[in-house]
């Protein structure tokens, strides 16, 4: 790894110490009564807590607890483009994912890999759709999302988390974009999964293992966002993508009640 | 009538206020902001740490790896730490490597970790001149409201409080070590560093814990660290000259400081542990 | 990709022509344009391919190279894709102009190949726990002219199908590993890549869909849906791009339509593959690589 000389640097190299503990047995998913690890059903997503305005100096914010995952967003914008090249006629979004350091079991690099990245250009494109674009003309919108503990469907609550910190930043949209993913394993779908019933290639191999991660608007019935990974057949994946649909529908009233909150909060304060 | 005051004539706006002594988010001179700590929040993190101190929020979590030591110094283990003031926390802040600021709160942390001796490096090593630990601290600023040195040591100390690193069985047979999650000890903190930032304005009157609008308008700054009843580092990186009697004075109020962050962690950790 | 200009006028042409199954061109909605294939293009490789479709020309080189293997897959070998947008293909790419889509192809395909499935990775392995197969495989874009994702996973597959991996002899010696590399070099392995997936791009115009769409289509689409189908009719990644959104029900029918499209590409691009390989000798070298 080349020297960062802008930060404090340790050694050279150092290896996480679950490279050196004992090769562990994959835990099955599903225990004697049919539940997952964690006490839920198939079909039960874990209860979300929601708070908008955590950033005091962003335009907008959210922070979005769902158990184990904990992600936090910050929007600032409309504001003038950097780069005169590239100005349009159309607002610009920009979205920046990040996992800190500390939020998964294996320490994470100081800059943006590629899942990252990729999962920026995803986090984008559920958003764009959503949002009046053509209001802030030659103007953009960024949106920084950090994710400070991941226990298992950051994007999904990404892509939540966003959308509720855009509406409380005043940004005008069609509707907001909920997320929601799931994983299948064999004939069985599992929403909204831990870290650990997540799907990855290097452990799952059977055909119909894989993860798929749904945005949708609720109110206008539209997926603003659709990613699957991993070998699935077509019957199945349409059922996966159904099911998500169901789940996010479901997600819309929690965004609003807090959305409601925030806004009896804020004019109690300025009366 | 008033905000437009604040955005025209910001220190004359401020001036108003300090004749009477007070600021204008009604706290004396010499009020801290009321701080708010939460320690083991991120359980991926081997210690992790939230410190709230008014608006400014920072959050610690510390990773432990695993490296081969110096040659020089075979026996100690490392702790690096960093802070990261990315752009979601303040407009001030662009996406990309780590400005000034951040390098400057690095490098002050690092000292604070280096003088204080807080944690005795020599309790990382593993076997010696094969493996010691590695602790990495990332501060992550969350929301940029003033005086981050004070939030971002806190956040540390608690979060090093919080650090607990698995077992590690050494095979001398096979030279191989073998990590136990199971069963963790905590991590030995000798003593506890808590620091005090002052801000100068109108390089006469002394501003506790600053926000960011009285950092900008500050004319100076000192910043004292503390362990208990002894200095342990102070750092005035120029800015208006300071008499005796003013850095005394600042002096006395980071004991006082020091005495109440002290009962603050040990509170949070009761009320954890129980 | 290039925008290209267009009026009101023709962009209402093309949708009401898209949802009469009528394209400009006079295909169907479900038509590919012209496809040529051809392998073993660049002698210095392991296995090459170039690829022209329509306006879209596509080169992809494999190279493989001995490494370590990965601690969390010791009887594994790698695979490594990289995607390179040339400033040939089209003045935006000029510099760093062409690293995002770049990378967005190369993210694509490393998850469609992630699949245990799709190519056999223990094959790969010569020495467990200590020497494996890297395989390189990289994406040169020559000309941009729509369906990049389709055309880069249609190459893919040809040269991946063309890679030739020189055999090579393991001998253990009390501890000591040596290998040998086969002298002849027709003794070599090659790889199966009939599960490999291709990449099929659907368009939403209007409301009905269009596979393979041309610049002009692509000008008139506010979103695309890439999956990536193996011969089985399996997906094995999918992404949604664009900033428009879909209806739950037109993602079914788009679903449908990518499955029938990709087996039947795939099934044809083997058959094209097998033939070709079979006539090695007696082929006419065509295209200016040659």
């Amino acid at each position: 790894m080349p020297t960062d000389t802008r930060r404090i640097t340790g050694p050279e190299s150092s290896v996480s110490p679950y490279s050196f503990c004992k090769i562990q047995e994959p835990q099955p998913l599903f225990n004697s009564q049919d539940l997952r690890k964690d006490g839920r059903k198939c079909d039960q997503v874990r209860p979300i807590f929601l708070k908008t305005g955590v950033v005091s100096k962003a335009q907008g914010s959210a922070y979005l607890e769902q158990d184990g995952t904990k992600v936090i967003c910050a929007v600032y914008g409309p504001r003038a483009v950097i780069k005169k090249e590239e100005f349009s006629m159309k607002g610009q979004l920009r979205c920046d994912f990040k996992y800190t350091t500390f939020s998964c079991k294996y320490r994470r690099q100081y800059q943006q890999d590629n899942e990252e990245k990729d999962y920026s250009v995803q986090l984008l494109e559920a958003l764009e759709p959503a949002v009046l674009l053509h209001k802030f003309p030659k103007a953009q919108v960024n949106i920084y999302v950090t994710v400070l503990q991941n226990d298992g469907s950051a994007l999904a609550a990404s892509i939540t988390c966003s959308s509720v910190a855009l509406c409380d930043a005043g940004i005008e949209m069609y509707d907001l974009v909920t997320g929601c993913s799931t994983r299948l394993a064999g004939d069985r779908l599992l929403l909204d999964p831990c870290k650990h019933e997540e799907y990855s290639s290097k452990e799952h191999s059977e055909v119909n293992n894989g993860s798929v991660t749904v945005g949708l608007m609720p109110s206008l019935n539209q997926i603003s966002a659709v990613t699957s990974s991993g070998e699935i057949q077509f019957e199945h994946l349409k059922k996966a993508i159904n099911k998500c649909s169901e789940i996010c529908v479901q997600l819309y009233p929690v965004c609003q009640q807090s959305l409601s909150k925030s806004v009896k909060e804020n004019i109690k304060e300025n009366t | 009538m008033a905000a437009d005051v604040k955005t025209a004539q910001p220190l004359q706006y401020y001036r108003k206020f300090i004749e009477k002594d007070v600021r204008p988010d009604e706290r004396t001179l010499e009020e801290f902001r009321p701080t708010v700590l939460n320690i083991g929040c991120v359980t991926t993190a081997e210690g992790s740490a939230l410190v709230k101190l008014g608006n400014t929020t920072v959050m610690c979590g510390i990773k432990a790896e695993i490296a081969s030591p110096k040659t020089e110094e075979p026996k100690k283990g490392y702790i690096v730490p960093n802070v990261e003031l990315g752009p979601l926390c303040s407009i001030l802040f662009r996406p990309g490597p780590p400005g000034d600021q951040a390098q400057r709160l690095s490098q002050f942390t690092n000292d604070v970790i280096t003088h204080s001796c807080c944690i005795n490096k020599e309790d990382l090593c593993i076997v010696p001149g094969k493996y010691v630990w590695v602790l990495y601290c990332d501060m992550v600023c969350l929301n940029y409201d003033g005086n981050i040195s004070d939030a971002c040591v806190l956040a540390l100390l608690a979060a090093l409080k919080n650090t607990s690193l698995p077992k590690v069985v050494w095979d001398e047979d096979t030279e191989t070590i073998e990590t136990d999650h199971n069963t963790t000890t905590q991590l030995n903190i000798i003593c506890e560093p808590v620091s005090s930032t002052f801000s100068i304005f109108d390089n006469e009157v002394l501003l506790v814990d600053p926000t960011v609008e009285e950092e900008s308008l500050s004319t100076g700054e000192v910043t004292i660290v503390t362990i208990d009843d002894k200095i342990c580092m102070i750092r005035k990186p120029g800015g208006s000259p300071l008499t005796p009697q003013q850095l005394d004075l600042c002096i006395n109020r980071s004991f006082i400081r020091s005495q109440e962050v002290i009962r603050l962690i040990q509170e949070t950790l009761n009320s954890v542990d129980r | 990709m290039v925008d290209v200009q267009l009026s009101d006028a023709e962009k209402t042409y093309i949708i009401h022509g898209a949802q009469d199954n009528l394209r400009e061109d006079g295909r169907g909605c479900e038509d590919y344009r012209h496809l040529e294939i051809e392998t073993s293009v660049v002698s210095t490789t392991s296995g090459s391919a170039k690829i022209r479709l329509a306006n879209t020309e596509i080169l992809v080189g494999v190279k493989v190279e001995l490494g370590e293997t990965s601690p969390e897959n010791p009887d594994k070998g790698r695979i490594e894709f990289f995607v390179d947008c040339s400033a040939n293909a089209t003045p935006e790419f000029e510099g760093r102009g062409g690293e995002d889509l770049a990378n967005e192809i190369s993210n694509m395909l490393a998850r469609a190949y992630d699949c245990p499935s799709c190519l056999d990775m223990r094959k790969l392995c010569v020495v467990e726990g200590k020497k494996c197969w890297i395989v390189y495989v990289d994406v040169l874009l020559l000309e941009c002219g729509g369906s990049l994702f389709d055309a880069s996973s249609i190459a893919v597959k040809a040269a991946l199908y063309n890679t030739s991996i020189p055999r090579l002899t393991v001998t253990h010696d009390e501890g000591h590993t040596e290998l040998e590399l086969s002298d002849d070099p027709y003794d070599v392995q090659r790889l199966d890549v009939y599960n490999s997936p291709c990449i099929v791009t659907l368009s939403k115009i209007g409301h009905s869909h269009v596979v393979d769409a041309s610049q002009k289509e692509e000008a008139c689409c506010l979103a695309r849906l890439m999956l990536a189908v193996t011969d089985k009719g399996c997906v094995t990644a999918m992404k949604k791009e664009g900033s428009g959104s879909f209806d739950v029900s037109s993602i079914e029918d788009m679903l449908e339509t990518g499955k029938k499209v990709g087996q039947s590409l795939n099934k044809s691009l083997m058959e094209v593959l097998v033939s070709e390989d079979r006539n090695m000798k007696k082929k006419y070298m065509t295209g200016y690589l040659r």
